[in-house]
């Protein structure tokens, strides 16, 4: 085995050379991190432009959406409101496809990351739960690009 | 005589160098191995079992959590052989968008094996360099997707997202840092004499071997066989590219090294090309029917992901959900020779020889 | 301390010798404290990182956290271990690499023991840290701590050899084994220390040093990738830490070591600069050892274990008898005094 060693000292230039390089490591903690735009965090939900159209919890891989309407207080409007709308956060899996389906945007994505909780039942988001988490929504939803839009199977 | 036995020793599902819940049992003679057994499964999810209840948008999202590290290529190979059955046109920006997420994962892929592997092999420095570069790829598509490992991005007959306001310079950046960046790993760890000495004609096997077992990828091109699927088999738009395809010698781990670091080059060097040729405007999602229902039949299709060849074969009955769904995973085929490589190395070269072959565990487990 | 040797033991005597001995063992600890540290910051650097920094100012209280989490930690003793072994591995491991320190002269009055034999004391008693190592390894009952203990054996023991052989150059020019002696012999400007006439016995001195400490290339015993955790696998809490302590303990050693017998001890590199006082040259070229050991650490990868054996019995081996070789014509044609 010859070791000539040229190799190696090249190899502890290099490390001596980042010794005093810029670092790259981000004080997260302290400085909290903002995420891109499109970034998928924890959905935000808004019943008032929900239409219990049911497309979320079919497209959803996982079944982890499960919702129920009622019929509209309003005795002059047609249709459903929303009455329970029940996020199993335990297995979603923030594939976006909910956010994709939706044809009135009622449920969008949010940047919010930091989803660790004590409990698992914490992980269980409820409509009233969903409707106060209204910090960092997202602003592009696209929506657009959905094959599967307002179709039935 | 002094009574010898021989050691029956279980490495892994806990064990640092299997990349995750592999597991092997090896009979030990001394520190010399007379007889492996790989058992996998532990990450068995049942991926194709679950395709069968699903429609194929929502099999998108399973597909990037086969092979985690490189979960694009994984996207690509499930939309790729949709549209191929439904005949669907792709609009070119998506196929650029495609082409330039899919090379770029495939550096972060072989960066993840480049550090993960010096890191098995006891150098500690590798591993962070790789991931810091690494993360700079994971913003681009978060910044692009909006996830950094599991991205769900591409769709059958187009991608979810176009690219957002200056990304594609952001991605040229990238390329130019990272071809200095090369070098730089280069003189850290390519040349190191201890390295040369440890992979050096470690898990040879000939082509011929290769080639019976299945393999490809980094672990066929080793033996000098000129075998890769965007060059044979042009996908995508790949044939309007140049490149070429480094092949080694000796097919030892140390060709496999070189391989995969002289395809980190390639690689991009096809995507400088493409983002000078990157279409100005146009569609990112084509004509695509309402509900996706492959016409009745079935369909091979493989492409070159940064593991080897990755096919996956839809057969339809004409519904929205597919009758049988079958991903062909290069982990999965790789690791089969596993168990012949091993016979008669010591336990060092065990980690050596797993590593060189570049596994994930998500995929071979599926 | 050397002038009590030759009183009668009294109780005042063994006191003072008491609380000298508490005195160096604190300036270890602290030592190993803030050497785990420094290791954790400088391979941080090197790696685009910032190292420790949460605990306390600047993390400064790091290895203190650390220590106290291992302290509170369950003492687990495995059910098939053998205990009795099992609990005085680290004893026995720990005891020995605080002797040695006795020998080791700081400054030129400021040591403990001034033995004649320096040098082969320190190798005897370390030579049984490994059969601690063996110890823990076997008595864990483990496999992968007995492969850990067993390549442990073999590579202290190979390497040794040459560790000893290459500070055989210095003890003929010195004629001496004092460590003292051999640092008096090295006054002067920096080209008589040992490191320039003896550079053979330099280079296989380093190499044989970093793997009698199981640091990288040659942490073996330990290597994490293939062994898990290599002879201390089943060990936690306290008595993990004794083996963690008895580590870093041999790298102040040995730091010190190469600092006395290559680098001159306490001497200056210039006569002119003979106003700092010795403690200061020799804790800079002590730490200058000390971060190169680091820098390795952050850089290279390991050796296989054939490979290892084939180092120290090939090419170390023979460089050092050659070495000796070189020193005795040298000594012989132009007489001693550094050439």
């Amino acid at each position: 085995m010859a070791i000539r060693g040229t190799g190696i000292v090249k190899g502890l230039k290099v490390t001596l050379r980042t010794l005093g390089a810029k670092k790259v490591t981000m004080k997260y903690p302290d400085v909290p991190i903002t995420m891109p735009d499109r970034f998928r965090g924890v959905q935000y939900f808004e019943p008032d432009k929900c239409i219990v159209c049911n497309q979320c919890a079919r497209i959803c891989p996982t079944d982890c959406i499960t919702l129920t309407g009622k019929p509209n207080p309003d005795p002059e409007k047609k249709g459903k409101v929303i009455d329970t709308f029940d996020l199993n956060f335990e297995i979603c899996i923030l594939c976006d496809l909910c956010t994709e389906v939706c044809p009135t945007e009622a449920i969008v994505m949010t940047n919010n990351f930091e989803l660790a909780a004590y409990s698992r039942d914490d992980l269980f988001k409820d409509r009233d739960w969903l409707y106060e988490n209204n910090r960092n929504i997202r602003e592009d939803n696209n929506n657009i690009g959905a094959p599967q839009r307002g179709g039935a199977k | 005589m002094i009574r010898t036995e021989e050691l029956l020793l279980n490495v892994g599902p806990q064990h640092p160098s299997t990349h995750g819940v592999f597991r092997i049992i090896v009979k030990l003679d001394g520190e010399i191995i007379t007889e492996a057994t790989p058992v996998m499964g532990y990450l068995h999810r049942g991926t194709e079992k679950l395709a069968e209840n699903l429609n194929f948008t929502q099999i998108i999202p399973y597909t990037d959590r086969m092979d985690y590290v490189s979960a694009m290529t994984n996207n690509y190979v499930l939309v790729h052989a949709v549209e191929k059955m439904m005949g669907l046109e792709v609009p070119e920006r998506a196929e650029f968008l495609r082409l330039i997420v899919m090379e770029l994962q495939r550096v972060a892929s072989h960066m993840v094996w480049w550090g993960t592997y010096l890191l098995d092999i006891g150098a500690l420095s590798p591993f962070l360099y790789a991931f810091s570069d690494r993360e700079r790829i994971l913003q681009l598509f978060n910044e692009l997707c909006g996830a950094r490992l599991t991205y769900n991005y591409m769709r059958v007959g187009g991608v979810k997202w176009d690219a957002p306001e200056g990304w594609i310079d952001r991605v040229k950046q990238f390329v130019r840092d990272m071809k200095t960046k090369l070098l730089e790993y280069d003189d850290l760890a390519s040349g190191n004499e201890i390295l040369l000495s440890r992979i050096k004609g470690v898990g040879t096997y000939d082509a011929q071997t290769a080639i019976d077992y299945g393999l490809s990828g980094a672990n066929l091109r080793s033996t000098g066989v000129k075998w890769d699927l965007r060059k044979n088999e042009p996908y995508s738009l790949y044939s309007r590219f140049e490149f070429d395809v480094p092949v080694g010698k000796n097919g030892d781990c140390y060709d496999r090294y070189l391989v995969r670091m002289e395809e980190m080059r390639q690689s991009l060097r096809i995507l400088e090309q493409a983002l000078e040729q990157f279409p100005e405007g146009g569609e990112t999602m084509g004509k695509v029917p309402r509900v996706i229902r492959p016409p009745v039949g079935e369909i091979y299709v493989r492409i070159e992901s940064p593991r080897g060849e990755i096919g996956c074969y839809i057969v339809s009955k004409g519904k929205a959900e597919p009758f049988r769904l079958k991903f062909r995973r290069p982990s999965f085929v790789n690791l089969q020779i596993l168990p012949k490589l091993l016979v008669g190395e010591s336990m060092t070269n065990l980690v050596t020889i797993l590593g060189g072959i570049d596994i994930v565990l998500g995929e071979v487990d599926c | 301390m050397q002038k009590f040797w030759n009183d009668p033991v009294t109780w005042g005597h063994a006191g003072l010798y008491l609380l000298g001995a508490i005195a160096v063992l604190a300036v270890v600890i602290v030592f190993v404290t803030y050497a785990i540290y420094f290791e954790r910051k400088v391979i941080g650097w090197m790696q685009y990182r910032r190292g420790p920094n949460r605990t306390g100012p600047l993390g400064l209280l790091q290895t203190v956290a650390d220590v106290a989490k291992l302290l509170m930690k369950e003492d687990t003793i495995p059910a098939k271990a053998d205990k009795a072994l099992f609990i005085l591995a680290p004893v026995l491991a720990f005891v020995p690499s605080f002797l040695v320190l006795a020998i080791i002269p700081y400054g030129l009055n400021l040591q403990f023991a001034d033995l004649n034999v320096g040098f082969l004391y320190y190798v005897a008693l370390s030579g049984i840290t490994t059969i601690a190592i063996v110890l823990g390894g076997w008595s864990s009952n483990n496999k992968y701590a007995l492969l850990g203990g067993m390549r442990s054996a073999a590579q202290m023991i190979s390497y040794e050899v040459p560790l000893v052989m290459s500070v055989v150059g210095i003890a003929m020019m010195t004629e001496s084994l004092n460590l003292r002696e051999i640092v008096i012999y090295q006054e002067g400007w920096f080209w008589h220390w040992n490191f320039l006439p003896q550079i053979v016995g330099f280079a296989v001195f380093v190499v044989a040093a970093i793997s009698e400490l199981n640091r990288t290339p040659f942490d073996l015993p330990e290597a994490e990738s293939e062994l898990v955790a290599g002879y201390h696998v089943e060990y936690s809490g306290f008595r993990f830490a004794f083996f963690m302590l008895t580590e870093y303990i041999y790298v102040y050693a040995i730091a010190c070591l190469a600092t006395i017998l290559f680098l001159g001890g306490w001497n200056a590199p210039a006569p002119q600069l003979d106003f700092i006082p010795g403690l200061v040259w020799f804790a800079l070229k002590f730490a200058c050892i000390v971060f190169f050991l680091f820098w390795i650490r952050a850089t290279l990868p390991r050796l296989r274990i054939d490979q290892l054996m084939g180092l120290a019995w090939k090419v170390l081996l023979p460089l050092a008898i050659l070495n000796i070789f070189l020193t005795a014509v040298g000594i012989e044609w132009w007489g001693k005094g550094g050439g």
